[in-house]
């Protein structure tokens, strides 16, 4: 990998590659460049994972003409690929080295171990919802013991902003969850529950990858990643849009010409 | 282009938690969590995810002010460390070293805070000095 990167550096293949770098202990993200040549000995995968596709789309905002090298898991992979269909990065100046992925019920044997969130305590078990179950595991639940479940993992919210602020494929330069308007702004915590919670997973409808940095990066565990799971499961009975794989413009884009908001033949 | 990772702590208050300074070209542009940090494990509440906001803000005092005519106005350091020392001295004269309270920061290092705790009690002769964390 280290002889790939140095070799694509030199040619100019890319102007800079994102990776890791061990510093004091901790792997944090490293750009390599050709003038810092001799730093690429020291690239290395991470089994901590970082949005270095929102780095990318980060730099690409400032020079929209650098090509960028990143090292790439399978939820970088989907990540670009949402970015590149709405236009945050051009797919031409964009090169991966993929990597072994996280471990998952998906792929047991990976590198990455951040994926999986801890067993819940009993507490959580009895009013919660567990982080690990799945979409059709808590729907066994009757409609109002879910509602209060969920409004128990909800009330929760510190109103951090970390799901949004670590999200890749979070790039709009107004954000709802910032208008007064729509989600009541200040201090007041919880936020507006359910409100502040479901305004961000209508927005991850045909945008969420599923690659968790949001339940990873959130102080509270709420298991916000099933619950985008469950709207893009909508999306992809609806629209026959499967967010991250499919190359299509997403159905909710609304601008251009063309009218892509399609149900699926029914 | 020149694109950097700093890590370090929060600055906000005494938890510690790790962070990550995204700079570009020079300026500071993000903070991310730092994953492996063991205080915080790439988590951050609202303040610490802001953090650059603060450092980069255009409302820091970048020199001394004065109150002149009731309006705040810049000052050299010399003319408003001895306004200070003068006024203060003045007060304690009139009304006593207990007629003053002073206020730490939480956004200074433990050492400035020392000092100023310092000042407070052998410099100024009161024990009124008490720091933000508490208020």
């Amino acid at each position: 990998m280290q002889e790939k990167v140095k070799e694509w550096l030199e040619q100019g293949r890319v102007d800079i590659f994102l990776g890791y770098k061990m510093v004091e202990g901790h792997p944090l993200p490293h750009s390599f460049t050709k003038d810092n040549i001799d730093e690429v000995k020291d690239l290395v995968t991470s089994s901590a994972r970082y949005s270095l596709e929102k780095i990318a789309t980060k730099i690409a905002a400032q020079k929209p003409d650098i090509k960028i090298g990143l090292i790439a898991r399978d939820c970088n992979e989907r990540a670009l690929n949402v970015l590149h269909i709405w236009k945050q990065l051009n797919s031409d100046n964009i090169e991966t080295i993929n990597v072994n992925c996280c471990p998952s019920r998906i792929k047991e044997h990976a590198d990455c171990s951040y994926l999986e969130p801890e067993k819940p305590g009993a507490y959580k078990k009895t009013v919660g919802i567990e982080n690990n179950a799945d979409v059709e595991d808590i729907e066994k639940f009757s409609q109002e013991e879910l509602f209060k479940r969920w409004m128990y993992e909800l009330q929760k919210c510190i109103k951090c902003y970390g799901c949004r602020d670590i999200c890749p494929v979070c790039f709009c330069k107004e954000c709802t969850m910032d208008s007064p308007e729509l989600v009541a702004t200040g201090g007041d915590l919880p936020p507006e529950v359910p409100i502040f919670h479901l305004v961000r997973a209508v927005h991850m409808g045909g945008r969420c990858i599923d690659c968790g940095l949001c339940e990873d990066a959130c102080p509270v565990d709420i298991p916000l990643r099933m619950l985008y799971r469950k709207v893009n499961g909508i999306v992809a009975d609806v629209f026959d849009y499967k967010t991250g794989v499919s190359a299509d413009q997403s159905p909710f884009n609304i601008l251009g010409e063309k009218v892509t908001l399609q149900p699926k033949p029914i | 282009m020149d694109y950097k990772n700093i890590p370090s702590v929060c600055s906000y208050c005494g938890c510690g938690c790790g962070v990550l300074f995204q700079v570009m070209d020079g300026r500071l542009t993000g903070t991310l969590p730092l994953k492996t940090h063991p205080v915080n494990e790439g988590r951050l509440c609202i303040k610490g995810w802001n953090l650059h906001e603060h450092a980069t803000s255009d409302r820091r005092l970048t020199s001394s002010m004065i109150k002149k005519d009731g309006q705040l106005q810049g000052a050299s350091l010399d003319e408003a460390v001895k306004t200070t020392a003068e006024r203060l001295k003045g007060i304690i004269d009139q009304y006593g070293p207990d007629s003053v309270g002073v206020l730490a920061s939480a956004k200074v290092t433990n050492e400035e805070n020392y000092l100023i705790q310092k000042i407070t009690r052998a410099v100024i002769g009161t024990n009124n000095v008490d720091h933000c964390a508490r208020l």
